[in-house]
């Protein structure tokens, strides 16, 4: 925002359910629902769980309890931040990249709620249970239907304008206090009704049984570190524009770190009760993506019992945390962006909307470029965007000084001082062994030159608008806080 | 296919792990807000550290006087002080030792 333009006073959340529904409406998405239960029972089923639980005490907590204290810190949202940390100039632009990522995961994730969507409504009028329904040949029609992905892909985008022209408040918080409980109802129906199935042990035991040998595969632990760090959403923005709608008084790391990690992932170990249990009470093949969530269980509906509404609740559920998902992504880009120009808050929304739509229509027109995309920004535009947050708190801001001044404000746990390290050193050197293990694996293949130009152009660009913008703003004001030197 | 007591002892470690914790910070932080509504219902401020995260921004300060943040600092920090000092009802729990011993920087 332009440092002379009058705009109204910031949003903040209404209630501290509202916040914490936001943060777990941001995180849970397609991945917990239709990834978790099959990357779970493939890596050793409890032995995982045990990797995974490690990793989220780890790393995904304490990042998020950090990116969640540098949006309450800054009370900005990405760029704004990033400009407070390190002053005018350039390396603002790091900002940009988070933003850039952002915009780019929400251009192909859209038409991705597009099709939860679909299913949604197509369960209601209970087409899964209808005489002589074809899984395969339905879903292989619809992906063949590029008009219904954009017509689904428009829906998608309008709906979340609508709603993020509301605001914080009167929008984003109206929605997520019940899209929230009312996916984890959804799943609790579902799981019960799994359970209660002739043969539904062996989808337990899949998932549960403990395969202790897994514990020390590296397979395993690469499997887990991929769940931990993408399912949490650490590192994307969301948490550092939601935690920048903190009220005076809330607590940052029991909140925005314990229960959402925790939280969300409870989420999919309860997609996994839900869904495993009936899939295999059935005896379909567990499989995961499109594949478990558009044929496996559309197959299993018509075979059970009340299977009609079992469907809906899946469907319902499944939509809701992809859109919420979504929901929460555009913001970190209005959030920004309203700040950034002397746009109201409306047209900022249409906007960044507009602009998500655009450039999400050939994800819309073809599931190639989805999945292309998907993978690309999914093993090195994220983690990108994870090293720019983490980077600048902890080599630039400075743990300690976070950790004191703003951590452990009105905090509801204490922190103390293990928590630098994790900031400084463990999450920025897991980060680049992500990226790092992913070139290695896809070496020389068409994605893994996409993810380095993305790793170089994206910073580049960054520095180049913010070298450029903000050498033409006063530079009076803003000098930054580096020399963080902890 | 009945279930082994293995397998029955890890699912309920991950719901206890994974739902026991979840439902143990919700709640918590929601009585937490709670009491916060209550104090701030009968005095317009409250208590922002607890005595150890205070005793650790003052050691902070202290360190770093020079830092550039260091102005923030000592204002946060004064601002629970007072806050302590004059106030009846404290989130934090507060021993008259430690309210004894507190002093603005």
């Amino acid at each position: 925002m332009s440092d002379t333009s009058p705009k109204t006073a910031r949003d903040e959340w209404g209630t501290r359910f509202g916040f914490l529904m936001a943060m777990i409406g941001g995180m849970v998405g397609a991945g917990n629902i239709w990834r978790f239960p099959y990357v779970m029972g493939d890596n050793g089923g409890g032995a995982f769980v045990l990797a995974f639980l490690t990793l989220l005490f780890l790393l995904a907590v304490p990042g998020l309890m950090a990116e969640v204290a540098l949006g309450r810190y800054t009370n900005k949202g990405v760029i704004g931040a990033f400009r407070d940390v390190v002053g005018r100039g350039g390396m603002v632009g790091f900002g940009v990249v988070v933003l850039l990522v952002n915009i780019a995961l929400m251009s192909y994730y859209s038409p991705l709620i597009g099709w939860t969507l679909y299913y949604a409504v197509h369960s209601l009028l209970f087409t899964f249970t209808a005489p002589g329904f074809e899984a395969q040949a339905f879903m292989d029609s619809f992906f063949a239907n590029p008009a219904l992905m954009i017509a689904l892909h428009t829906v998608v985008m309008g709906s979340i304008a609508a709603i993020l022209a509301l605001g914080i408040r009167r929008g984003v918080e109206r929605i997520v206090v019940y899209a929230v409980p009312a996916l984890v109802i959804s799943l609790v129906i579902m799981a019960i009704r799994g359970l209660t199935l002739p043969g539904a042990s062996e989808g337990i035991a899949f998932t549960f049984g403990v395969q202790w040998e897994y514990l020390i595969a590296s397979e395993t632990w690469i499997a887990a570190l991929g769940q931990a760090l993408f399912s949490t959403g650490l590192g994307w923005g969301i948490a550092l524009t939601v935690g920048s709608y903190l009220r005076e008084y809330d607590d940052v790391p029991l909140g925005g770190g314990v229960f959402t990690a925790i939280g969300e992932s409870s989420i999919a170990i309860l997609a996994t009760l839900a869904i495993f249990p009936v899939v295999f009470a059935v005896g379909v093949e567990p499989d995961a993506g499109t594949g478990l969530a558009f044929v496996s269980l559309v197959q299993v509906f018509p075979e059970i019992p009340l299977g009609g509404l079992v469907a809906i609740l899946f469907f319902a559920g499944f939509f809701l945390a992809t859109f919420t998902s979504g929901l929460l992504i555009t913001e970190v880009s209005v959030t920004t962006v309203s700040e950034e120009t002397r746009l109201s808050r409306t047209q900022t929304v249409l906007a960044v909307c507009g602009g998500i739509w655009l450039l999400g229509l050939p994800s819309a027109y073809s599931t190639e470029v989805l999945d292309f995309l998907d993978f690309v920004f999914g093993n090195w535009g994220l983690p990108l965007a994870t090293l720019a947050i983490i980077g600048i708190i902890g080599w630039v801001l400075g743990p300690e000084r976070l950790r004191v001044l703003t951590v452990n404000r009105n905090a509801g746990i204490h922190i103390g001082t293990w928590w630098n390290p994790v900031i400084k050193y463990v999450i920025p050197a897991v980060m680049l062994f992500i990226m790092g293990y992913f070139a290695w694996e896809n070496f020389r293949e068409p994605e893994m030159i996409a993810g380095m130009l993305v790793l170089v152009l994206f910073p580049l660009i960054g520095y180049a608008i913010m070298s450029l913008v903000e050498g033409r703003r006063d530079t009076t004001d803003t000098a930054g806080v580096t020399g963080g030197d902890d | 296919m009945a279930l082994s007591a293995e397998v029955l002892g890890m699912l309920a470690f991950t719901l206890l792990a994974f739902w026991g914790v979840s439902l143990w910070a919700l709640t918590r932080t929601l009585r937490q807000e709670s009491r916060k509504v209550d104090i701030l219902e009968q005095q317009d401020r409250m208590d922002t550290y607890s005595p150890e995260a205070l005793a650790e921004l003052r050691e902070w300060i202290e360190d770093h006087p020079n830092d550039p943040l260091a102005d923030r600092a000592r204002a946060q920090y004064n601002e629970c002080v007072d806050v302590v000092t004059q106030t009846d009802r404290h989130f934090y729990d507060w021993s008259d030792a430690d309210i004894n011993r507190l002093e603005r920087l």
